[in-house]
């Protein structure tokens, strides 16, 4: 078998290629690009239907599309993107496209302006439209009846264009009647409106109401936010083409990832879920009644798209997804916008390209097709269409009737539209006095109040009184209309007052939203009244930390004069939320005299006193944490809270300090680790005899030994100096102690640390540096240098030097004198970084013809490749990369294999490596995770998050290199290699590899063997698996994109005789009680499944069986599986089949 | 009353002062003159419809041949520069600016700041470091936050210009317009704009540069808040094509030129040369401001730098089109002489 290995494949000799000649590769795969081809690889749900309602020449490369009043389709193309030519006009295209005699086929045309550069939008309304063009949205109108557009103005001008797939995008009429859009991470806009300035700066969303031309900024944040829709309760879901978790629940000030400077985001409803792009919600009578209410949004990448299905959760949702509305085995079908028709059929707007951007693949990649697009539409042969009202032509009376009862959300939108054009003189009377049909009488009036709105007359009086409507869903509604005038309306803060406590938080949310838009001095007093009497989830914490935040000028001082707040816990929460030193006396006091007692709030003071206290109020802390009666996890949490204070702001508590010596005598891990770092930072000298001793018991306690090293380095002086040194040089030494001290002596000194590092290095076992002595080096500005200098003297071992190559290739700060040192020290020819073109297209037919993705699945999950570590598939795995979800349907073959081979050269936005430097010369490299005033977040490629204090901080770059290591792959066979391309390259195809929608269990624990185990078992039986042990070590391990686990994967827990078992645990949130549905899949007569400590009756044969689960008791369960091995086990699964509860599955990271 | 006292000094100082110094100093545009107009949306937009380079082109005179005219406006731009920032600070900006300066070697260079900052006394108008605060701290700190930073801006564009810079023009905002309920009542923000004028005016005496006076010309100082019967503007703040015409022709006389040409020239051949600047500044759009910054230019070029070769590609482009202009304007101006 040839192998793919490092001599003969990777460090060959070779000049790189330009990458102009990669784009050539693969320009066989084009799809076929006949229409029969593409209807052909469709596949639907029984009894749907899919036909071509238009197509190229007439439509190239759709973007956005929305319908008029006449039920016409509107649509913007763009053969344009991704970048002009010089040369070239700014010449894409707004087309109108009609249906004139019914029979579902576009049989009309008619290109309104042909002089558009890169336009992302297109909403018909006011008499014309509006376009996002760039920087600009425009407004055009046909004055002559032509349909063409001859006159033209500015609406906005702006907008960002420093990425023309983030542009200004996804316009939509509100049901209040503003112009909601939306703009992406790279764009930075500003606007000069009548009302002042306007900036967003990142992603986020926007409304705008054409008659006072006002534009305001409603939430921030999201990746590239291409899709928003109302429900019918006129709640806002946003999706993200870049983000990954689904479905999005938006509210104002809210803020979502990578929103510059962003200290707190929230996430999305459905983690791990692919990218969507659009978003619409399902109505009407044409589609199966199931879907009613059900939000689509297409997976562009993965060729299909998704539904979800959203029931309340506290003061948000829960999103379920459910089966595809469609999805295609063919590679160029980009669903990127969808609308449901006049007609009561699906519409979708299929861009049609292979390639599916331009951050990754070149501008001018010959791939990019721009001479194609299709407009599908899919109906229900079985079921009657909806009848397309003539809204353009209906009286006053009928389109009244049409807003204000039907059923059909986009007959209501476009009523909406046609309203606006109408006299309001004449439609407001009759809105207000038109009688509800068969609807809910109050979601009636709510909509009468929206139709106010829509004709910038809104009806306050009646939206005052929905505040207190039946419906929890009209009153959140009714919130959200006073909302927009609420800062001129003096009503409101009553009305917001009056909902605060409302016993559902969703109406708590938009009462908070409405109080934040308020002048009056205790908006904040109010605000804290929502947190009273429920249990507060994240999304209406969320808000009332950020009104604490914003009017922190109405509360902060009156604290001088006592709490001003109704009891202490709406003031810790404040004081938290502003994250300074306010109020601190009144805390400390608080903490000193017990009156917080759980553990949550403890480490919710200290942290904050950590962040902010005075060395007085740490005092404080300490005194707490040295009162008799405080336990084991109070000390740990009061401990950390001042070893944070002294490392991120070099400050200690007021008073004796030696009394810590106390905690060094501590069995508990976490109090040790920070008593130790404690004793360094408040130069304890009293206590190095004790840090000494548990550093050099390091083969007996690692963990310990590496926390008393901290404690050591940074008490620092010749004594540590010297210790460092003679364990180093001691060559009968275990390599752990001898890595430890060149590690410790490297952060005191990188130079004297290099002197010791070459000949610890050079007795590495394996060549494997496994405590990481070159990631001490890279971790501090001057250790390259240090350790280059060392290795001019002297030679490595091939093995380590390889290994430092790997990690000094992939660090942030790219030391190239360091690389080339290693190269020369291990006697190493460089690295490969590049294929040949030949080399490129014959790698290329190996994975198409020869590769195996079942075998790469095998590979992808192999613990020595780390992919797992940080990469998920489908929220399955490591979140340092970007979820691989759809990889395969997104990214041509070329692509993959450069990425794996040069991680660098192509890098996911969002995934953009920053290196922060500080005063003391030490460096962190990952991703910002969050920032404010005081401290940046990094996480770094280890999934550790470091906060660094800003104040420390010297340099703050962009890095241009990945986090992923190059030669990942290095110790691959070629047709290793060609597998796990040919895997990667079927994820999010139509397949084996598609992430089904099922909920399995993706995130698991495993534990690892245990002594007491064999002995035990035997007593008791596997419910020992569920027992609370503390030295029971778990690791994450995650299901295929199958869903199962493969059990030869579990390490093999010892049990009598030749037992072996594979233990696994996960978590459900079950709010509710009654039974949990689950599906478990395995050979049952070798499964015991635990739900806490209680078994759940399985049969004794058969593979798969569904189980209900009785809760009892809400709230988080455990589920521990145990597989016995030996019979021929090999894959487990679980299920959660309740998707239409609330039930949800557990993160890892809050297990 | 204190706005109507602040409303009394603007008016005041309006009428001491006046375009006297036209008077007393040369023409304003030399031929060959490389013009560059920087300044937010005022001047951003004006590429758009041309009037404003055709108009100042036009009354330089029939001598005056070979003029290029450079728009570097910016939306929302502050004499911080935040417009201009991209991914930075307003520092950033700043150097972009200097950057754009030093290729273009401007011979003159008009500048117009202070409407986005008049409006946004109360809500702040720049992200500067330790200047955000005040931006939004009211009238009176708006202003000293605006005069100093002017000054340092006025400084940039002369150091990044080089020596063959000859005139800096510091035009005033115009006045903000009332269109009536529901767009919002301006009066307020005419007087916070009167007084930023006084501060330019005091600016430009200072540096020894021509003032052009917008504010007073078109009606600022006599406005008393009436809804305007024959707008300007299409929401109170930015100009459409006539109100360019119209703003134009009262720049040209500010600035001492001959104005009157525009009013004798042919519509429809000034439409034409419009139309050539509109095709101009379309290509320069694209040269100076091109969109995918952050693969060609920012920290994703790495990945799609090799496409910002095609970026100077514009520059061929733009002088055949300055080409088409010259002979728009030939065309224009000698019509006039005919009449």
């Amino acid at each position: 078998m040839k192998h793919f290995s490092v001599s003969s494949f990777f460090l060959v000799l070779l000049a790189t290629s330009p990458p102009g000649l990669h784009a050539q590769n693969g320009l066989r795969d084009i799809p076929d690009t006949s229409f029969e081809a593409q209807l052909e690889a469709f596949a639907l749900p029984s009894g749907a239907e899919i036909n071509l309602f238009a197509h190229e020449p007439a439509v190239k490369n759709p973007v956005h599309m929305n319908w008029d009043q006449k039920g016409r389709l509107w649509v913007v193309s763009s053969p344009l993107y991704p970048h002009i030519q010089p040369g070239e006009e700014d010449n894409d295209r707004i087309i109108i496209l009609e249906d004139t005699d019914s029979d579902g086929v576009a049989d009309k045309h008619t290109v309104f302006a042909d002089d558009l550069h890169i336009p992302t939008a297109i909403l018909p309304g006011d008499g014309g439209c509006y376009v996002a063009n760039s920087i600009e949205v425009l407004f055009l109108k046909d004055t002559d009846g032509d349909d063409i557009a001859d006159e033209r103005s500015v609406v906005l001008s702006g907008f960002g264009t420093e990425d023309t797939h983030h542009l200004v995008h996804t316009f939509r009429w509100g049901p209040e009647g503003m112009l909601w859009m939306n703009q992406s991470i790279y764009i930075h806009t500003h606007l000069e409106t009548p009302y002042g300035i306007r900036r967003l700066l990142g992603g986020g969303m926007w409304h705008y109401r054409p008659e006072t031309r006002r534009a305001e900024v409603f939430m921030k944040g999201l990746i590239n936010p291409w899709g928003h829709a109302f429900d019918q309760w006129g709640q806002s879901f946003m999706t993200d083409g870049a983000g990954g978790e689904g479905i999005n629940f938006v509210f104002p000030r809210a803020v979502f990832r990578t929103s510059p400077g962003a200290s707190r985001v929230l996430s999305g409803l459905n983690p791990g879920q692919p990218k969507h792009c659009g978003l619409e919600v399902l109505s009407g009578g044409h589609i199966p009644d199931e879907w009613s209410g059900v939000l689509a949004a297409p997976d562009f990448r993965g060729n299909r798209i998704n539904l979800f299905r959203l029931t309340d959760n506290a003061s948000a949702y829960t999103s379920s997804q459910i089966e595809d509305l469609v999805s295609s085995k063919h590679r160029a079908f980009r669903p990127i916008d969808i609308k449901m028709g006049p007609d009561g059929a699906i519409y979708i707007a299929d861009w049609y390209n292979p390639i599916i951007q331009h951050g990754e693949v070149d501008f001018r990649d010959p791939r990019r097709d721009k001479e194609h697009g299709r407009i599908w539409r899919i109906t229900f042969p079985d079921r009657p269409l909806d009848v397309a009202p003539e809204i353009d032509v209906a009286s006053d009376e009928e389109l009244v009737d049409l807003l204000l009862n039907s059923e059909q959300g986009w007959n209501r939108e476009l009523a909406t539209v046609e309203l606006r054009e109408r006299d309001p003189a004449a439609m407001l009377p009759l809105l207000a006095s038109a009688k509800a049909k068969e609807i809910d009488p109050e979601l009636f009036a709510l909509r009468q109040v929206w139709g106010s709105q829509a004709l910038n007359s809104p009806d306050l009086e009646r939206a005052a009184k929905l505040v207190s409507a039946e419906n929890h869903k009209v009153r959140a509604g009714a919130l959200r209309a006073l909302y927009y005038s609420a800062e001129s309306n003096d009503a409101a803060l009553g009305l917001a007052q009056s909902a605060i406590a409302d016993p559902n938080p969703q109406v708590r949310l938009w009462a908070v939203s409405v109080l934040a838009q308020r002048p009056e001095k205790n908006t904040v007093d109010i605000a804290l009244q929502a947190l009273e009497g429920i249990e507060v989830d994240n999304f209406l914490d969320f808000a009332i930390w950020s009104i604490c935040r914003e009017h922190a000028d109405r509360w902060v001082s009156r604290t001088e004069g006592g709490n001003p707040f109704q009891n202490l816990r709406q003031l810790l929460f404040a004081v938290r939320a502003l994250n300074q030193p306010v109020a601190v006396p009144l805390i400390t006091e608080a903490l000193r005299s017990g009156e917080f007692t759980s553990p949550d709030e403890i480490a919710n003071v200290s942290d904050w006193i950590a962040k902010v206290g005075s060395p007085q109020a740490l005092g404080t802390v300490f005194d707490s944490a040295l009162q008799e009666d405080t336990g084991v996890k109070a000390q740990a949490i009061l401990l950390d809270a001042l070893a944070s204070a002294g490392r991120l702001r070099k400050i200690q508590p007021q008073g004796d300090t030696t009394r810590l010596s106390q905690f060094l005598q501590s069995d508990d891990p976490t109090v040790f680790a920070s008593a130790a770092a404690l004793a360094g930072q408040w130069k304890l000298d009293s206590a190095r005899g004790g840090l000494e001793r548990a550093f050099l018991a390091a083969p007996e306690n690692p963990n310990r030994a590496r926390s008393a090293l901290d404690g050591l380095v940074v008490l620092g002086g010749p004594k540590t100096a010297e210790l460092l040194g003679k364990v180093a040089r001691d060559e009968k030494a275990d390599f752990l102690t001898r890595s430890l001290a060149v590690i410790g002596r490297t952060r005191m000194n990188p130079n004297e640390g290099a002197k010791l590092a070459v000949a610890v290095l050079s007795a590495a076992p394996y060549g494997k540096d496994p405590y990481g002595i070159f990631d001490a080096f890279l971790a501090n500005k001057k250790g390259p240098g240090a350790l280059t200098a060392a290795l001019s003297e002297g030679s490595l071992p091939k093995e380590i030097a390889l290994t430092g190559m790997n990690k000094a290739s992939s660090a942030a700060t790219r030391p190239e004198a360091l690389v080339k040192a290693l190269q020369k020290a291990g006697n190493l020819k460089p690295m490969k970084m590049a294929l040949t073109p030949e080399e490129m297209e014959s790698m290329m037919a190996k994975v198409a013809e020869e590769g195996d993705p079942h075998r790469g699945e095998e590979i992808y999950r192999r613990a020595s490749l780390q992919c797992v570590v940080c990469h998920a598939i489908g929220g399955a795995g490591g979140v340092i990369g970007p979820d691989m979800v759809s990889i395969g349907a997104s990214a041509p073959v070329d692509y993959l294999i450069d990425s794996l081979l040069q991680p660098s050269v192509k890098i996911k936005e969002g995934y953009h490596t920053t290196l922060v430097t500080l005063k003391n010369g030490d460096s962190f490299a990952g991703a910002i995770a969050r920032e404010d005033a005081n401290e940046i977040v990094i996480r770094d490629a280890a999934g550790t998050e470091n906060r660094i204090p800003k104040s420390e901080v010297v340099s703050n770059n962009i890095s241009p290199v990945s986090l992923m290591p190059p030669g990942l792959t290095a110790s691959l066979r070629e047709d290793e290699f060609v597998d796990l391309v040919r895997f990667l390259s079927e994820l999010g195809k139509d397949g084996d590899f598609k992430t089904p929608p099922n909920r399995f269990v993706r995130q698991w624990q495993t534990l690892m063997p245990h002594e007491r185990t064999r002995d035990a078992i035997g007593h008791q039986g596997p419910v020992i698996f569920t027992e609370a042990i503390d030295s029971y070590v778990w690791m994450p391990i995650y299901s295929e994109v199958g869903g199962g686990v493969p059990t030869g994967e579990t390490p093999d827990v010892v049990g009598r005789g030749s037992n072996r078992y594979a233990v696994l645990r996960t978590f459900v949130d079950a709010p509710d009680k009654g039974p949990l549905r689950m599906k478990l899949t395995g050979k049952l007569k070798d499964l015991t499944l635990f739900h806490g400590e209680n078994k759940v009756a399985l049969p004794e044969t058969g593979d798969e069986i569904e189980i209900l689960i009785p809760i009892d008791t809400p709230g988080r369960q455990k589920l521990t599986l145990v597989g016995l091995k030996k019979w021929g086990l090999d894959r487990v699964s679980l299920e959660l089949l309740d998707d239409a509860g609330k039930s949800q599955l557990v993160e890892l990271k809050d297990f | 009353m204190r706005f109507l006292f602040l409303f009394s000094i603007g008016l005041f100082t309006g009428l001491v002062s006046s375009p006297i110094q036209a008077e007393s100093r040369p023409p304003i545009l030399r031929p060959n003159d490389r013009v560059v107009l920087l300044g937010n949306t005022l001047i951003e937009r004006a590429r758009l419809y041309g009037q404003l380079e055709a108009a100042l082109s036009l009354a330089a005179g029939e001598s005056v041949t070979g003029l290029t005219f450079r728009n570097l406006g910016w939306s929302a731009d502050s004499v911080f520069g935040d417009s201009r920032s991209y991914f930075g600070t307003p520092q950033e900006g700043r150097e972009r600016l200097s950057k754009n300066l030093s290729e273009l070697k401007p011979t003159v260079a008009m500048l117009s700041y202070g409407t986005g900052e008049a409006m946004s006394v109360d809500q702040g108008w720049t992200n500067e470091k330790g200047a955000a605060a005040a931006s939004a701290a009211g009238l009176e700190q708006s202003l000293a936050l605006f005069e100093a930073s002017y000054q340092k801006l006025i400084d940039r564009v002369r150091e990044s210009s080089g020596d063959s810079l000859r005139e800096v023009v510091l035009i005033t905002p115009p006045p903000l317009e009332n269109l009536g309920a529901p767009l919002p009542d301006q009066t307020e923000n005419n007087r916070r704009i009167a007084r930023f004028r006084d501060t330019i005016r005091t600016l430009a005496e200072k540096n020894g540069l021509h003032c052009a006076d917008l504010f007073g010309a078109l009606g600022g100082d006599a406005f008393t808040g009436e809804v305007t019967k024959t707008p300007l503007t299409d929401n109170g703040v930015h100009f459409t094509s006539e109100g360019y015409s119209v703003l134009a022709r009262a720049l040209a006389k500010e600035l001492g030129m001959n104005e009157t040409i525009l009013a004798t020239a042919d519509p429809a051949a000034k439409a034409k040369l419009r139309e050539a600047i509109v095709e101009k500044n379309r290509l320069f759009f694209h040269r100076w401001r091109p969109a995918n910054e952050t693969y060609l230019f920012l920290f994703r070029k790495h990945e799609q730098g090799q496409n910002a070769k095609e970026i100077p590609m514009f520059d061929p482009l733009i002088a055949e089109q300055e080409k088409v202009i010259a002979e728009a304007r030939a065309r224009v101006l000698s019509g006039t002489t005919k009449n």
